[in-house]
């Protein structure tokens, strides 16, 4: 069992994580529906790509 | 002697929790090599709720409950400094971080719990409030870098607290307090990069503090020497950071020897396959040091066996190897050819440029020191490396325009980016902040405090200050940029244009500098 506190000592009451809960199927589906809507994303998508500094940028 | 607890609050929740605060592991280090006990809860890695809030607050009778983060925290932090009142009324609560150091008197205002702000870098600050306390005495105005109650609540702020140079005198992060194996390494992936993505066990080190620049947008809250202490017009001190022609820097790195001493401890000890350097600009550092300072690291990455084994050996990229890949920040014009060669041949598998824009009149206004030109060099040059450059961009710049528009999608198209830009967002501390301010305020009812819970990754809109677009219309052309709809783009020009009453053929904006307008409470 995970404990909650991480130190260089013993609390006086230790606190302890509780046992993960399964997903449900509906949490999982709005977890991963939610990927779809996300964030930014930003990555290069060309194998090969030339590179014309002469031209205007 | 005194008993601390350090609490990690929630950031990013939409996101899984991926980095280890670096911040709060550093602090956690030195309380523990200062002879203080010490526990941590990372509330963001576990994200439990307030019934475990309230039980780690009463596992034991805390003399300090310390917390700390980015702006974007906040809402956890209110939060959590309400239960942590009310479970330990007699416990100091202490704040640092970027949160507290934005706008001191003001976080001290919304969150009546704390007992005493650390401003700026807690390095020195924070050990000695723990020694203090450990004395029984609590006269905060003596501390420097703080800012505490005094008598009827005024608040009181002691002198700046001055940087630590020595940043080699630093004990490693305290990794060991946080859920690695619960938390952290499961969700070390990183999706820039095909060794980002394959990496398992992954931690974060800041090898260097602060950056050259003048980003219009970014902010350095006291670690870069941004920060200045200045006397308001009603007599109060407050802190000041960058304003339109008013800069100040301070560059600090670790030794090369430090920083390969550190990765080696994490590599021996929690077996770790990938480094993530949250440096806010490696190549700052680089040319701050005539270009010694990554090759060194280089050299010795190599010398110490932490190079991955087929760069070692020359072979086959495989999906499995030895030793660490690593990632960082880069920057368009003081990178060169010759130093990302090194470090792809050290095993860096992505670097991430601020390139912004493509447009060269918003790069010529954003203090970066780029240009269209140097942001395509630094793309090539990389990919010539080896290294997947990640081409960040930003739409909503206070002059950003359709021409703008057109010049960044066009690059977009040649290069092969696909990207889904940020928003431009002033967050406390930058020099936008300080510009926009009451624009700021006005477009959340003049509640600072509200625009602040709202802050997030720059994903959304939370305050517009482009000069030309609104909310709907920055909203509407991020999305028509993204399905490369130039034909739409232009189609709106005209309504646009015809509502502003810009004619056809002069320059599509109503953009003014803003260094020209007065600056809020300057």
């Amino acid at each position: 069992m995970s404990k909650l506190l991480k130190g260089n000592f013993e609390p006086k009451k230790p606190v302890n994580a509780p046992a993960p809960t399964p997903e449900t199927l509906e949490g999982r589906f709005e977890r991963e529906a939610m990927k779809r809507l996300g964030g930014s994303i930003a990555y290069v998508s060309k194998k090969k790509v030339m590179w014309d500094l002469k031209k205007k940028d | 002697m005194t008993k601390v607890l350090f609490v990690n609050p929630l950031v990013r929740e939409e996101d899984v929790p991926r980095h280890v605060p670096y911040g709060i592991a550093l602090l956690a280090a030195i309380a523990m090599r200062d002879g203080h006990l010490v526990q941590v809860y990372d509330a963001n890695a576990w994200r439990l709720g307030e019934g475990a809030l309230r039980e780690v607050l009463g596992a034991d009778d805390w003399d300090v409950v310390a917390l700390g983060g980015i702006t974007t925290a906040y809402g956890s932090i209110k939060h959590i400094v309400r239960i942590a009142r009310e479970v330990c009324p007699k416990t100091t609560i202490v704040l640092g971080g970027g949160v507290l150091t934005s706008l001191p008197r003001e976080m001290m205002g919304w969150l009546p719990e704390v007992d005493v702000g650390v401003i700026g870098e807690a390095f020195k600050t924070f050990p000695e409030i723990l020694d203090r306390l450990g004395a029984g005495d609590r006269a905060w105005p003596a501390v420097k870098g703080t800012i505490s109650r005094g008598p009827g609540g005024k608040l009181a702020m002691s002198p700046a607290r001055e940087l630590l140079h020595d940043l080699d005198s630093l004990p490693f992060p305290a990794w060991e307090l946080f859920p690695l194996e619960e938390v952290y390494f499961p969700n070390s992936q990183v999706l820039f990069s095909e060794e980002g993505m394959l990496a398992t066990r992954r931690l974060d080190i800041n090898a260097s503090y602060g950056c050259s620049l003048i980003c219009r947008f970014c902010y350095h809250l006291g670690i870069a020497g941004d920060m200045r202490y200045v006397e308001g017009k009603d007599g109060e001190l407050n802190v000041e950071f960058d304003r339109p022609g008013a800069y100040t820097r301070v560059i600090r790195y670790h030794s090369p020897e430090y920083v390969v001493k550190l990765a080696r401890h994490a590599y021996d000890r929690f077996k770790i396959n990938f480094i993530g350097f949250l440096d806010e600009n490696l190549m700052t550092m680089d040319q701050s040091s005539n270009r010694v300072w990554m090759r060194e690291i280089c050299r010795l990455w190599k010398e110490n066996g932490l190079q991955p084994s087929y760069l070692r050996d020359g072979s086959e990229r495989t999906e499995s190897w030895t030793g660490i890949h690593w990632s960082g920040t880069s920057h368009a014009t003081l990178c060169t050819p010759e130093i990302l060669k090194e470090m792809r041949s050290a095993g860096c598998s992505h670097l991430v440029y601020g390139y912004e824009s493509f447009s060269p009149q918003v790069l010529k206004r954003l203090g970066k020191g780029s240009t269209p030109k140097t942001n395509i060099r630094s793309f090539f040059w990389t990919l010539e490396a080896g290294i997947r450059p990640i081409p960040n961009q930003i739409i909503g710049f206070p002059s950003e325009d359709f021409d703008s528009i057109r010049d960044s999608m066009g690059a977009w198209e040649r290069l092969g980016i696909v990207v889904k830009p940020f928003f431009a967002t002033p967050y406390p501390g930058s020099e936008w902040f300080a510009v926009y301010r009451e624009s700021i305020e006005e477009q959340h009812g003049g509640d600072l405090e509200k625009f602040v819970l709202e802050l997030g990754d720059a994903t959304k809109i939370t305050a517009v200050i482009s000069h030309n677009f609104n909310a709907v219309e920055l909203l509407g052309l991020r999305e028509l940029m993204l399905m490369k709809d130039r034909v739409r783009i232009d189609e709106y020009e005209r309504v646009w244009r015809a509502s502003r009453k810009i004619p056809a053929g002069h320059p599509s904006t109503l953009y003014r500098d803003p260094s020209a307008l007065a600056v809020v409470g300057g």
